[in-house]
């Protein structure tokens, strides 16, 4: 597997017309979109809903994208908001305490944590993405719950047992240095789509 | 707020792996039905589509204000139309203002195109209307409005 195509790669050539392009894009953001709508608790067919809905504004939506390094963010906002809209167009947004600052604002409040943990995901699967191959398959093979033993491992990949340590030492440090790692700066979750 | 760098400089190879478990996982719960429905999203792609704006969703006003027991109501807006939509349960009613409108569609992502009956003064009503994403087109003499997609 060779490195990814860059988003702006992706996005010029969705834009242009290119499913398989579009089909990348997907690929690379339907956990994030999966992992917002079930942080807002719809229901399945709900969350399913929204989601198809997140891609179709992104159809109508992508041939004004003119930075997409912005991409991640806008989908994360649309997500979050037509989750929210859902919710209370089904008359379910959650009863909590009004003291506690009123029903929106905690809802709110609840959400950016969790999608501050969702963001980290996704640029760990980015990152992951960036390795080369081999460094990727052993990180793979090692994140195995249960966890397999160096012995299956060494098996597995052709690698010595002794050389497993060592090599997945260098696969995080090099994962720590990726771009998808680096580059991901403090969340900003405003901004409307 | 710490960011994203320091916490991965502080955080061991061990932690960042069980992070890294839990990402993997993540991706894992997409369903393949997930998958072909953004993948065919794209059928809807057109170049030079100019969107109605949406006015007003009372679903984007505070719980106080919209009351939850309420009908949800949308307005978009496109020159010289506007289109008004209640949507209550399964019945879904409109009427488009601004100038006689000639056809009303109702589309569904995953559906033909739905012709809705449009009275003298623009009023439309369907019922039986299934949850899922919709969008409206509204052809009125030269005018066209097409409302962003909206899940109901």
């Amino acid at each position: 597997m060779s490195a990814p195509d860059s988003l702006a790669v992706l996005v010029s050539r969705a834009q242009e017309g290119e499913q398989d392009a579009w089909n990348a894009i997907v690929e690379r953001f339907l956990p994030l979109v999966g992992a917002i709508t079930r942080q807002h608790r719809l229901s399945p067919s709900d969350g399913d809903d929204v989601g198809q809905t997140v891609w179709l504004r992104l159809v109508e939506h992508l041939g004004d994208l003119l930075e997409p390094a912005a991409l991640p963010g806008w989908i994360r906002t649309t997500a979050r908001r037509e989750c929210l809209r859902l919710l209370a167009a089904r008359g379910r947004t959650r009863a909590v305490d009004p003291q506690a600052g009123g029903l929106d604002a905690v809802t709110d409040d609840l959400t950016d944590a969790e999608l501050l943990a969702a963001e980290r995901r996704q640029a760990l699967r980015d990152a992951l993405a960036e390795l080369p191959e081999g460094r990727r398959e052993l990180l793979l093979l090692l994140l195995v719950d249960p966890p397999l033993a160096y012995e299956e491992i060494s098996r597995r990949l052709g690698m010595p047992i002794g050389s497993i340590g060592p090599t997945r030492a260098r696969a995080f440090a090099q994962l720590r240095e990726t771009d998808a790692l680096r580059n991901l700066g403090p969340l900003s979750l405003g901004g409307a789509p | 707020m710490t960011s994203w760098d320091d916490d991965i400089d502080a955080m061991t190879d061990d932690e960042l792996l069980a992070e890294l478990r839990a990402a993997v996982a993540e991706a894992e719960q997409v369903t393949d039905r997930q998958r072909e429905a953004a993948r065919a999203a794209f059928t809807w792609r057109t170049v030079d589509a100019e969107l109605a704006e949406l006015l007003h969703d009372s679903a984007l006003e505070s719980a106080a204000v919209r009351g939850d027991d309420a009908a949800r109501t949308l307005t978009f807006a496109s020159g010289p139309l506007t289109l008004e939509v209640e949507i209550d349960g399964d019945t879904v009613m409109g009427q488009v203002v601004g100038a006689a409108a000639e056809t009303v569609l109702m589309q569904r992502s995953i559906a033909d195109d739905f012709p809705l009956p449009v009275d003298p003064s623009g009023f439309f009503r369907i019922k039986g209307v299934a949850p899922g994403p919709v969008r409206f087109v509204v052809q009125a003499g030269d005018w066209t409005l097409t409302s962003p997609w909206v899940a109901i």
